[in-house]
């Protein structure tokens, strides 16, 4: 594909390399302890793993943020000197896990991600639970633009509703980010460009060696 | 070490910003700025030059910063004859 005719969609083929692309460098780079690394889930279909067919899984991800932060006035209204303390909760309930999920999507020929978060207990969080650890900016987005910035779909592959960010404008910026690169690695650079900026919008910090070149 | 590391950091890179798409070219297109500040700071020093709050920010035609990383980190890694890049687009990503 030729860099100033390009589109900022890409083949699924062209997925599939820079999903192992994407493996390969995150393994590479000293990834923080507390990211795990991503690996691939082949598609089965009637219990046989596809060869081509698949997504990218990055599980495990803790968020312990400012949103764990809680305003206390319940139990301490007797102690006038610590009426407005704030204390960061300790108890398991606070610490939310999330998933993250990449998936080919074949109508808009981008990749989707697909996300949840669940308590250390496994329950899944609601939105208005995910809402309190995603970035400010999100937040201004998601008030302003209820369908068309994180709504909940069906995963392509578990068949089952998980968080996902609208694809309708990934290629526009892809286009913006990757259309004046050298044609060469435009494939296998993707994915990383990628998580770049969906990264931002659900509070996935990305590790700025990610995209150092070496 | 530290205290050299801490210098490094204090020391003022030349940020070149450069429009893209229909973004209007600004009359101030390099500026200084200390290695201590975050992105977030220039993606607001965009925004208000701009008159705009939803800006795409980009850099080197490689990814998007996330506004909590150092401006010295962007630096050293990314920058072209001693200038980081900074490349900014009207849409926003989502919305």
């Amino acid at each position: 594909m030729a860099p100033s005719l390009w589109d900022g969609t890409l083949s699924i083929d062209d997925f599939n390399a820079s999903a192992k692309a994407l493996m390969t460098k995150w393994r590479e780079i000293d990834v923080e302890d507390s990211l795990p690394d991503w690996t691939w889930k082949p598609c089965c279909t009637m219990g046989v793993a596809s060869q081509v067919e698949g997504f990218l899984a990055l599980e495990g991800v803790f968020h312990t943020g400012a949103g764990s932060q809680t305003e206390d006035n319940n139990n301490l209204s007797d102690e006038r000197t610590v009426e407005h303390d704030t204390w960061v909760q300790s108890s398991s309930d606070s610490v939310h896990v999330y998933d993250f999920h990449i998936a080919y999507s074949f109508s808009y020929k981008v990749p989707l991600l697909y996300f949840q978060g669940h308590q250390a207990g496994g329950q899944l969080l609601t939105i208005d639970e995910i809402k309190k650890d995603l970035p400010a900016h999100s937040l201004n987005v998601l008030s302003e633009s209820k369908w068309t910035f994180i709504t909940r779909e069906e995963h392509p592959h578990l068949s089952r509703p998980w968080f996902t960010l609208h694809p309708c404008g990934t290629s526009d910026w892809m286009k913006l980010l990757l259309g004046k690169s050298g044609e060469k690695d435009l494939c296998l650079q993707y994915l990383s460009t990628w998580l770049s900026v969906v990264g931002q919008a659900v509070g996935l910090k990305i590790p700025l060696k990610l995209h150092c070149n070496s | 070490m530290a205290s050299a590391a801490a210098e490094a950091a204090d020391q003022k890179v030349v940020v070149h910003v450069r429009n893209t798409g229909d973004a209007p070219v600004l009359k101030q297109t390099k500026f200084k700025i200390s290695g201590r500040e975050k992105f977030l700071k220039v993606i607001e020093f965009l925004r208000r030059q701009l008159h705009q709050d939803t800006l795409f920010v980009y850099i080197n035609s490689a990814f998007s910063p996330n506004p909590d990383e150092l401006v010295i980190d962007l630096y050293n890694n990314f920058a072209i004859d001693g200038k980081l890049v900074v490349n900014y687009a009207l849409s926003a990503a989502w919305g």
